[in-house]
């Protein structure tokens, strides 16, 4: 069930119905877990016992864990990881062609079954709790709010990966004239009008970058495909985030912002404080952290980043190009880290805007490699872009329909936030009621979400 | 934020919907369908040649294809009231099931006959299959004042206007472009596929919608369209050949076209380039022009 389907709409409109009512005031986490199972098997029933054996064993290890954390801990964490090896990276060793090669019909049936949707994040979450539950609290918290935090619906898929330590306290009745309303449809509305408005009408035309098809285009058309792809991204992501916030604040529950303006940042290690903030946040704590962090020196320091980097990459698929996206982003990071302090004492807008084109190029290119997971796809796009084309039929591009498309993430980024509430005055509800009725009108044709997929 | 300016939120948040909904409403019904919208892929161009092909008057001569014609443009012809109706990625049946269901036929209907083992698209028969049912596009304002700009920029192309840049086309040698990649590509798929099953099927079904059409007064024609020597020779291309010869082996049903076949090129081995296909759009021409061949 994707969030832009009627039926998503028609579930949300009888859970948050159902709520509310007194009646059922106190059975608000119960009918939220209820609704959340209804919502991830939907479809794919058959990877609902998948999801339980995550959540049940990962409360069994953090009991486990309250009581001996230094033996408990590393291996409730383990078995989330084998959890997501498993799922995610099992085709690295196995042909998908080949899943009967084990002759053994239990692994066979677990071979066959297919990438459990959200699994990153829902292990992401798993482990979160371990780490957050397991040094600070004595006494573990009850399963249904277990279920609830790594399970409630609107972050279930995508995220935000939302740490425990923030997540858990939350859990408390919520009443119906708490509710945000202006607020989270605010979130709702921008979510919907970025992915339907933008990501989808971006989708049908960076479809050209797919393989084979990029080889017919000319190679400025390479060129801004790649610049729409960015912004495609941005929007589809941004989008689902914003979605999902506002739907957590429907229910009572304030989701973490995941992005910030990314493509306005000066530096790469602003950029990563910007872009899937939730993850980034997720890595550097769980991670980076844990690694020695920037505590052991230079060079030690840029090991970290490294490893960070390149896991990150791989978390989003078991990939050449994934690993090399994140692997590439880490050199980026590494090669600016010891500039970092003098850049900052230039203040110049002039330079900082320069700053802020060369990392958006930078980012931007590197997407190549998340569009065309195949590295020679990838290589092959990438190299396309500086040799001249000699197709004798390109396809055709509207460039004005790609920056009318584009033009809501170039605005949000360009124009200051506090400059354009000014301009809009009391005129801001009927804004976003234009947007909902552009969303509608200008729909791009239905594309699943990008990060599904991971 | 108290509920009562929540309330006013809302209210003017719909208002504003409400507002350029009504606008985009009465637009629509107003001009919504003079202007040609801008396609960005092939679904799109599909919608927009079914849907001006069940809107305008019926043509004289009607051609349906697969991709391999779509590349025949129609301001390439100088038959006049010819329209193409080749579905970039679709079956030549799809385009023969719509134009058969209309009230009101074409003298003429050529059907390209390359490639046959695609499926007919069911949900688009079904949607232009009767005329009054087709409903135009929904005014999207944006895309609107895009096609409105572009038709500025461009007007619609026909052949008077562009016989001139067609004959300097001509006049260049063939393309000396470096195919061969994509050619080692498409034999492979092409080798690839049996298509033995799909195409029986398709040219069971052309068979009876030819029928039914000259039954109601059209004269159906097959006609082949060249592709590289190479994947003339591939499977798919032999098997697809054989069935539809067997089934139609008599030369009047065939439209004869002749052209230099040196004088062709493919970007790609399957698909004429723009020079090619005015080549083998005038043979169409000189062949729509000439006395039909005896059975």
């Amino acid at each position: 069930m994707t969030f832009t389907s009627w039926q998503f709409g028609a579930f949300v409109a009888i859970v948050f119905g159902v709520y509310y009512l007194p009646l059922l005031k106190s059975l608000q986490v119960q009918l939220l877990v209820v609704s959340s199972l209804f919502f991830y098997g939907y479809g794919q029933s058959e990877l609902l016992p998948l999801l339980a054996v995550a959540v049940l064993g990962t409360y069994l290890f953090l009991i486990l864990a309250l009581r001996n954390r230094a033996l408990w801990l590393p291996i409730g964490i383990s078995f989330n990881l084998v959890l997501l090896a498993f799922f995610k990276y099992k085709f690295l060793f196995i042909g998908p062609a080949s899943p009967g090669a084990a002759g053994l019909s239990p692994i066979d049936f677990l071979l066959q079954l297919p990438l459990p949707i959200g699994i990153s994040f829902f292990v992401f979450h798993n482990i979160s709790l371990l780490v957050d539950l397991t040094g600070k609290r004595k006494e573990p918290p009850d399963i249904q709010s277990v279920f609830l935090y790594i399970i409630f619906f609107p972050q279930l898929v995508s995220g935000p990966i939302t740490r425990a330590e923030m997540f858990m306290p939350q859990i408390q009745p919520k009443y119906f004239r708490d509710i945000p309303f202006v607020e989270a449809a605010k979130w709702i509305l921008t979510g919907f009008f970025f992915k339907l408005y933008v990501a989808n009408n971006l989708n049908e035309m960076t479809s050209y970058m797919d393989f084979p098809l990029y080889e017919t285009l000319r190679t400025q058309d390479r060129w801004l495909l790649v610049f729409l792809y960015s912004y495609q991204i941005y929007a589809d992501f941004f989008g689902y985030s914003a979605i999902a916030i506002g739907l957590a604040l429907l229910f009572g529950y304030r989701l973490p912002i995941n992005f910030n303006l990314p493509y306005i940042s000066a530096s790469f290690s602003e950029f990563w404080t910007r872009w899937h903030i939730s993850l980034s946040s997720w890595l550097r704590t769980y991670l980076y952290v844990p690694l020695g962090g920037n505590r052991h020196g230079a060079l030690r320091t840029y090991l970290n980043l490294m490893i960070v980097m390149g896991l990150g990459g791989l978390w989003h698929g078991a990939g050449l190009g994934y690993l090399l996206w994140g692997l590439l982003h880490g050199v980026l990071l590494v090669i600016e880290r010891p500039f970092l302090a003098r850049l900052a004492t230039i203040d110049s807008a002039a330079f900082r805007a320069a700053r802020m084109g060369f990392v958006f190029v930078c980012v931007t290119m590197l997407w190549i490699f998340f569009k065309l997971p195949n590295f020679d796809h990838a290589v092959s796009y990438l190299s396309g872009m500086f040799t001249s084309s000699t197709n004798p039929n390109p396809p055709k591009l509207f460039y004005d329909l790609a920056l009318l498309y584009s033009l809501p993430v170039l605005i949000q980024h360009l124009v200051s936030r506090p400059r354009f509430e000014q301009t809009l005055g009391g005129t801001e509800p009927y804004l976003y009621g234009l947007m909902a009725a552009l969303m509608y009108l200008e729909a791009g044709p239905e594309t699943s979400f990008i990060y599904f997929q991971f | 934020m108290q509920p009562t300016s929540a309330v006013y939120w809302f209210a003017k948040c719909g208002f504003g919907a409400g507002l350029l909904l009504f606008a985009c409403g009465v637009a629509t019904a107003w001009f919504g369908r003079g202007l040609q919208l801008p396609s960005t892929t092939t679904r799109g161009g599909t919608l927009i040649t079914l849907n001006r092909y069940v809107k305008e008057p019926v043509p004289d001569v009607v051609l349906v294809g697969s991709s391999l014609a779509f590349r025949l443009k129609e301001e390439y012809f100088a038959t006049p009231r010819l329209r193409n109706l080749a579905l970039a990625g679709g079956s030549p049946v799809t385009g023969l099931e719509v134009v058969a269901d209309q009230p009101r036929l074409p003298k003429v209907i050529l059907v390209e006959t390359n490639v046959l083992s695609r499926p007919t698209d069911a949900a688009l028969v079904t949607k232009y299959s009767r005329a009054d049912d087709a409903r135009p596009l929904f005014f999207r304002p944006i895309r609107t004042a895009v096609a409105a700009y572009e038709n500025r920029l461009h007007a619609p192309l026909n052949h008077a206007r562009v016989s001139g840049a067609l004959h300097q086309l001509l006049e260049r040698p063939p393309s000396d472009f470096d195919n061969r990649i994509y050619v080692d590509r498409a034999l492979q798929q092409w080798n690839a596929e049996g298509p033995t099953a799909a195409v029986q099927m398709n040219v069971s079904r052309i068979e009876q919608l030819i029928a039914e059409v000259e039954r109601k007064g059209s004269h159906v024609l097959l006609f082949e369209l060249p592709c590289s020597a190479q994947l003339e020779e591939s499977r798919s291309a032999k098997i697809t050949r054989e069935i539809v010869h067997t089934a139609f082996p008599y030369p009047g049903q065939w439209l004869r076209i002749e052209y230099a076949r040196e004088e062709l090129r493919w970007a790609d081995g399957v698909h004429l380039d723009e020079r090619s296909a005015v080549i083998v759009t005038q043979s169409i021409d000189k062949a729509l022009s000439s006395p039909p061949a005896s059975p």
